[in-house]
């Protein structure tokens, strides 16, 4: 096999961010060298915290994890916090003890952009939160771009309705001047928006599935998704929960379990449609040109084999 | 090409012609409008000329490079010998619609300044007016203008918004609809032989705007954004519709970009 991929997970833990970051270390495909964190499901202090525990838990204390911005990157301070999706700790309300480890002194910015310029070309960064890390990277070091190998995202929702409102998605919701920054950066980004993670389900069967076996992120995992899976019954009426941050993991570490298209995304900062992510395929062309032109363009996941991508992250959590 | 289909359907009474600035100014559009009463041989329908600006007011975009000049393929038509109506379109549609209320529908086929203006004009406008159809938007699809919005909307986003949420009962043919229904070279060049009333006018006409297709979209043809809008009024059972609350961006890269709520989820606020 070829050497594995080094990954950084910017995160925002998260019950989904959970079962991504243990998904990610169960993986061969990729080395995990490190977290960084964000707020978004919760504050970044938090986030940082649950880094650190589910570290723990996974026995991966070598991991480093760097803390990321406590605010947009307009500076916002008041900050969209989905609690009411993962319980007020971002882990099901499970009062865990504090973790014993600390996160190290660099910021998530500074962190990214010293490994991006350690192993040019090397790291894909996974993005499971609002970009504002990465936009930072970006303005801390414009060479960032260049030197990262990949970045995959969670955000967007294209060509379908939001899951803040029906606009937007939650993670570009939380920063979209950071997103606009990332979106039109040049480097090489795949995003994976609600319209393919809407379609990865996590049944109610499954879950029983997981709290049966031995793996102990299995049996961690059947705790905590309780409130993540109470929450979708109540907002979708739904059995079963959407496999967010794991299928953007799968996305990273298996990509031909996704068809691709390609385009340039921006992302609307404005109005009521804030947090809006607009793909445009290049294709028609405009009397005048447009916000979109002479842009870089990225690639957006439009179709996945969502069967395959649950059995992966069921085996893998599972051993 | 919708208007004289209209013309040309049984069981319809045209009670008249609005205008509005957008593939023309709203003055040309009046021109026209007579014009094409008078080409179809109804020059006693009335045509009430509507408002020149947007709501939020300034230049209209003219989208004179997709029509020609006059708006009708540059063909160097004759003046109207009719006159416009004393009303203003939106006092016009008034009118009519507390004339028969719950008979008049209307069909909108540019910016909706006029239809915002009415509902500003009479606040039970919306409840007593029939139906309205709207070529406008396009819903989980890229616009026409750029990747966000569709010209009609993008002309006047704030009239569309207030038109959209009214409560009247609305259907819209976005463009993700209308680009499916295409006239092919082949086509046009049937309706250039046929006999048909006016056929040859039209074909004259459309000469211009299906260059213009092969530029900007490599459409050897053209796409029936207005008569496709026609049939849904005389033919819904020819389109499936989807039930859900749309609104229209009006700031911003992306305003003009109407986006409908499917209704999938309870959102928390």
């Amino acid at each position: 096999m070829a050497q594995p991929k080094k990954i950084i997970i910017d995160t925002d833990p998260g019950i989904d961010d959970a079962m991504a970051i243990f998904l990610a270390l169960r993986s061969p495909e990729v080395d995990v060298i490190g977290l960084t964190t964000v707020y978004g499901n919760v504050y970044t202090t938090l986030a940082t915290r649950n880094a650190l525990h589910l570290l723990e838990v996974a026995g991966r204390t070598d991991i480093p994890v760097a803390e990321g911005s406590h605010v947009s990157y307009m500076k916002a301070t008041k900050l969209r916090v989905a609690d009411f999706v993962h319980g007020v700790d971002g882990l099901g309300n499970q009062n865990f003890p504090q973790p014993n480890s600390k996160p190290i002194d660099k910021s998530a910015a500074e962190y990214l952009v010293e490994q991006a310029n350690l192993y040019p070309g090397e790291i894909t960064v996974v993005a499971l939160g609002p970009l504002t890390n990465l936009a930072l990277a970006i303005k801390l070091d414009p060479a960032f771009t260049k030197n990262i190998g990949q970045i995959v995202l969670l955000g967007g929702a294209f060509a379908v309705n939001g899951n803040v409102n029906p606009a937007s998605e939650a993670n570009i919701f939380g920063d979209p001047e950071a997103a606009d920054i990332v979106f039109t950066c040049g480097a090489d980004l795949l995003a994976v928006g609600l319209n393919v993670t809407h379609q990865v389900i996590l049944t109610d069967h499954d879950r029983d599935i997981l709290a049966e076996s031995d793996g102990i992120f299995a049996k961690y995992l059947s705790k905590i998704l309780e409130f993540y899976f109470s929450y979708h019954h109540d907002s979708y009426s739904m059995k079963g929960v959407y496999l967010h941050d794991p299928t953007t993991i799968v996305a990273a570490i298996n990509p031909s379990l996704m068809t691709y298209t390609e385009g340039v995304v921006r992302v609307q900062t404005a109005g009521i449609t804030r947090g809006l992510t607009l793909f445009f395929n290049k294709q028609k062309r405009f009397n005048e040109e447009t916000e979109w032109c002479n842009k870089p363009t990225v690639k957006v996941a439009v179709t996945v084999d969502a069967p395959e991508v649950v059995k992966l992250v069921m085996e893998r959590l599972m051993h | 090409m919708a208007i004289m289909m209209a013309f040309q359907t049984p069981h319809l009474e045209i009670l008249g012609l609005t205008t509005i600035f957008g593939n023309v100014s709203t003055k040309d559009a009046t021109r026209n409008a007579l014009l094409l009463c008078e080409i179809a041989g109804r020059p006693s329908v009335p045509v009430a000329e509507g408002s020149p600006e947007p709501l939020k007011g300034g230049e209209p975009e003219i989208q004179d490079f997709i029509h020609g000049s006059d708006g009708l393929g540059n063909l160097n038509l004759a003046a109207p010998k009719s006159k416009k109506v004393e009303k203003s379109a939106s006092e016009f549609l008034v009118d009519k619609v507390s004339e028969y209320p719950g008979e008049v529908s209307i069909l909108a086929l540019g910016p909706l300044t006029n239809l915002a203006l009415a509902i500003k004009r009479d606040s039970s406008f919306a409840t007593k007016v029939k139906r309205v159809v709207i070529l406008g938007g396009a819903f989980f699809a890229l616009g026409n203008i750029n990747p966000a919005a569709e010209a009609n909307i993008y002309e006047d986003p704030e009239a569309a918004d207030i038109v959209f949420t009214s409560g009247a009962n609305i259907d819209v043919v976005g463009i993700n609809i209308t680009t499916q229904v295409k006239m092919s070279d082949e086509d046009l060049d049937e309706l250039k032989q046929s006999k048909g009333r006016h056929a040859r006018f039209l074909w004259d006409s459309i000469k211009f705007y299906r260059d213009w297709h092969v530029k900007s979209d490599g459409v050897y043809g053209i796409f029936l954004h207005d008569p496709v809008s026609f049939v849904a009024l005389i033919r819904p059972d020819l389109f499936t519709f989807k039930n859900g609350v749309v609104r229209v961006e009006t700031q911003g890269l992306c305003v003009g970009h109407t986006l409908m709520d499917q209704g999938l989820k309870r959102y928390v606020s």
